[in-house]
């Protein structure tokens, strides 16, 4: 005999009536359909319980400096974490900075950069890349922080975002994620000088609100060491809107 | 302009409610995992980005107090840090680990509420425990469901969400989203494998 169709067992499992009468003659005699369909139906009363309105809530932003500034957890990582990726208005891009060069000269790092550059130029975009015997991923992440809206803006009090600053073989990468809702326009990634005026862009971020980008060779990260995102209107401009979704430091 | 329109390819990381969600790609779980294991100093940070909410919103929905919940997510990850040895990321993933030590933190919150409400309710509190326990279970399942929907990517979140809480039928849903019948039963048998998968290896009650 052969088994319901994966797909109208799904449809029952929501609720939906079986089409004829074989289905439910079949479902009463066949223990492997049967049993699909309780597991099934589990899921879907579990998520009918669950709600729609069941999103998960983010933990208040303070709370990662207490698991960050736990003794067990200080003294199990070393300074890189101690302060670098505790989340806070205008973390020091300049402390960030002195430990941001020796990670990525640090020779294990280098040597497996080294190893694998002439293999993947060209692959760009994977997260992660293995090559052969080579455990150690040739993306090595170097930080990540908090992207936070500004008291100015109150329409984008509910945004929040995160950036992972990454080393690869063709440099700095940069992979923002916003959570906002759309607006009228787009979102862009800029690099935010000390100086709060001068700014880079890196580019926009997709459909998704993510987006990863080369941090152009050569930029004087002591200087620009924030990260704004920005909605952008659709009129041609390249400038920026002055609408700042988040901005937070740049992960080092 | 430098650098404009270098927006990597997307892919399962979906757009959902957790800033954790697109962190790191879901591909890469076994990576943070195996960086986890080994202690690595940013594994800890990634680990937070990415199952903080899990972890906060679990507590929070069975503790009710924000504090204790803010309390029970920051043992969890420092437990989960220093016990990393024991962490084995062939047994099960990071996600399932996190959730098991929460399990215990709140477990631990309610009976030290107990025990603050004296022993004249002793008796009764035995019970009421492990009332609580399938309470804690439950809110795990869901909150873990509650999750991965999230990171279901669209249309295939908006399809099965309409599936799940609307009295719309398949058909209905494609009219309304004016989609063919056959991706949306497709997309609707997809998603319920993918959301029981997710149960399977992050929830307690299956």
């Amino acid at each position: 005999m052969s088994h319901i169709d994966p797909e109208v067992l799904a449809l029952i499992a929501l609720g939906e009536e079986a089409e004829g009468p074989d289905a439910r003659a079949h479902l009463a005699r066949c223990p492997h359909c049967a049993h699909e369909l309780r597991a099934l139906v589990s899921v879907v009363t579990v998520a009918q319980q669950a709600g729609d309105s069941g999103a998960l809530e983010s933990p208040p932003p303070a709370l990662w400096s207490r698991v960050a500034a736990h003794p067990d957890v200080r003294a199990g990582q070393g300074p890189t974490m101690a302060g670098g990726h505790e989340p806070g208005p205008e973390p020091g891009g300049a402390a960030g900075l002195r430990r941001r060069r020796p990670a990525w000269r640090r020779p294990a790092a280098a040597a497996v950069v080294g190893v694998v550059a002439g293999l993947i130029i060209g692959a760009g975009g994977a997260a992660i890349i293995h090559i052969g015997q080579q455990q150690a991923p040739v993306i090595h992440v170097m930080g990540t922080s908090a992207l936070r809206p500004l008291p100015q803006f109150p329409q984008w009090q509910a945004a929040s975002g995160s950036a992972v600053m990454q080393t690869s073989p063709a440099g700095l990468r940069l992979r923002v994620t916003v959570e906002a809702p759309s607006g009228p326009g787009f979102f862009e990634v800029w690099l935010l000088a000390r100086n709060g005026v001068s700014m880079i862009s890196l580019g926009d971020l997709n459909r998704r609100h993510t987006g990863e980008f080369t941090v152009p060779p050569g930029t004087d990260l002591h200087n620009y060491s924030r990260i704004d995102v920005s909605l952008q209107p659709f009129n041609g401009s390249t400038a920026h809107s002055r609408i700042s979704v988040v901005r937070g430091a740049l992960p080092s | 302009m430098i650098g404009r329109k270098d927006s990597a390819a997307e892919d399962a990381a979906g757009p959902g409610g957790a800033v954790t969600a697109a962190v790191m790609e879901r591909s890469s779980d076994g990576d943070l995992a195996a960086v986890f294991q080994k202690g690595r100093p940013e594994a800890l940070a990634l680990a937070y980005e990415r199952y903080g909410a899990l972890v906060y919103t679990i507590a929070r929905r069975s503790l009710g107090e924000a504090a204790d919940a803010e309390d029970v997510t920051q043992q969890v990850f420092v437990s989960a840090w220093r016990g990393r040895d024991s962490f084995d990321p062939e047994r099960g993933g990071l996600a399932a680990w996190l959730t098991a030590i929460t399990r215990n933190k709140v477990t631990d919150v309610f009976r030290s509420r107990q025990r603050e409400a004296g022993a004249l309710r002793a008796a009764v509190g035995q019970q009421a425990a492990s009332g609580q326990a399938t309470a804690v279970d439950q809110v795990i399942d869901r909150v873990v469901l509650s999750d991965e929907l999230a990171r279901l990517g669209e249309p295939q979140r908006l399809i099965i969400t309409l599936a799940f809480y609307t009295d719309l039928t398949h058909d209905q849903i494609a009219r309304t989203l004016r989609l063919p019948v056959g991706t949306v039963k497709s997309h609707i048998r997809r998603s319920l494998l993918r959301l029981r998968t997710r149960l399977e290896a992050d929830g307690v009650s299956h």
